[in-house]
């Protein structure tokens, strides 16, 4: 690719002025000037007109869908919130998942009893070792970010035989956890395979987690 | 009373009537919010049905989950970040520079001199053609730094990612869009 001269670039971004460009870079740099004010006056001016209007009337639309459906979905949703909390001694399933669509899953590989050593240091205990997996074939990293690392992407998942599927373990605590996976450093998306999921704030979705506590072994 | 009408309810204030059921006050934040949402949906999609429809989706995701709006005093920046959202699913969903020229939006015809028009609407064109070339983040970045006239700063506030990292996205777009243009002469 022709890269654009790296004091161009500074000079677009407001970090220098015209006159501390050479003057072979400054006719250049004008050209991006006038190709900008270009892009700025042909911007559609904004929403057409009765937007508002339309956008009051389709809330009002869903919002009846859903009353209509409500009785369908209070019936329903016991099922899974009672998935979500029930206490277990951990199995969360994902191995079916995995073998039926080669898809994700989320399964637990080596519970943590809290008996013997900790397998690593700073893991506290009664923690569950659950593994992470998920698809994402032309990804160059995955990371898994969550309320367990404060949201920050810092756990990178790992794919040594090059086949698409992404894993790692982590050790979490007993109880509910959110989370997503960062495709790139920077796409965020929600486990496809997680059975419960809930709004981020922000127009995505978090996947739901329930870890319970090792009951005995 | 009258004056205090006419003042001009704050953000949080509209959010906070909102969330207390009036239908009144969420029109009041549509109408404040909805061209900069309508704008940066129209030049990411390039088509206006097509903006419409992602603009409409994503206030309706804002209207059924207003309570997580954390701080309704930006609920601008939160309405702006679901549309980019959206706006981001709905074009994954489309093959990368399947758009033609002749797919690009045309410009109203402008009184003037015709020649001019003419020369304008062909540079837009192009324009429009390699914008919707680029990958989608570096296409984002963009958009929102030179068509929005966003900082950095506010950028990172809206998308959630560093200042450095939206730097990168830009220079990468303008680096694509100068060979694209080159290419489209």
């Amino acid at each position: 690719m022709n890269e654009i001269d790296p004091r161009i670039q500074a000079y677009l971004d407001g970090e220098l002025r015209l006159e501390d460009l050479p003057a072979g870079l400054r006719d250049r740099a004008v050209e991006w000037d006038r190709l900008f004010g270009v892009m700025s006056r042909s911007a559609p001016a904004g929403a057409p007109a009765g937007f508002e209007t339309r956008v009051l009337g389709a809330i009002r639309e869903s919002a009846s869908l859903e009353e209509t459906s409500r009785g369908d979905r209070t019936a329903a949703r016991p099922g899974w919130l009672e998935w979500a909390v029930r206490p277990r001694s951990v199995r969360v399933s994902p191995l079916a998942a995995l073998g039926m669509a080669a898809a994700l899953a989320l399964l637990v590989l080596r519970p943590w009893s809290g008996t013997g050593p900790l397998p690593d240091q700073g893991v506290p205990a009664g923690s569950v070792y659950v593994q992470f997996v998920v698809e994402a074939e032309a990804a160059e990293s995955v990371h898994l970010a969550g309320d367990f690392s404060e949201w920050q992407p810092s756990i990178a998942l790992s794919d040594p035989d090059g086949d698409g599927v992404w894993s790692g373990r982590v050790p979490l605590e007993p109880g509910v956890h959110e989370y997503m996976f960062v495709i790139d450093g920077s796409e965020w998306i929600s486990d496809p395979n997680a059975a419960v999921s809930r709004d981020d704030g922000f127009g995505r979705q978090n996947s739901l987690l329930a870890v319970s506590e090792i009951s005995g072994t | 009373m009258l004056g205090a009408e006419a003042r001009q309810q704050t953000d949080a204030e509209l959010v906070r009537d909102s969330l207390a059921g009036s239908e009144a006050a969420f029109g009041e934040i549509v109408r404040r919010y909805q061209d900069l949402l309508y704008r940066h949906a129209e030049r990411m999609s390039g088509g206006a049905d097509e903006a419409e429809d992602i603009v409409q989706t994503s206030l309706i995701k804002a209207y059924r989950n207003l309570e997580s709006c954390h701080n309704p005093n930006r609920v601008g920046a939160w309405l702006f970040r679901i549309t980019a959202n959206t706006c981001k699913d709905h074009l994954k969903g489309r093959r990368r520079n399947r758009l033609s020229l002749e797919d690009v939006p045309a410009l109203e015809t402008e009184v003037g001199d015709p020649v001019d028009a003419l020369d304008r609407k062909g540079i837009q064109a192009r324009i429009d053609l390699a914008l919707h070339r680029l990958p989608l983040e570096h296409r984002e970045a963009f958009v929102m730094k030179h068509i929005e006239g966003l900082s950095y700063q506010e950028m990172g506030a809206v998308l959630g990612v560093s200042v450095p990292a939206l730097k990168m996205r830009v220079h990468r777009a303008r680096d694509g869009l100068q060979e694209l243009l080159e290419d489209l002469k």
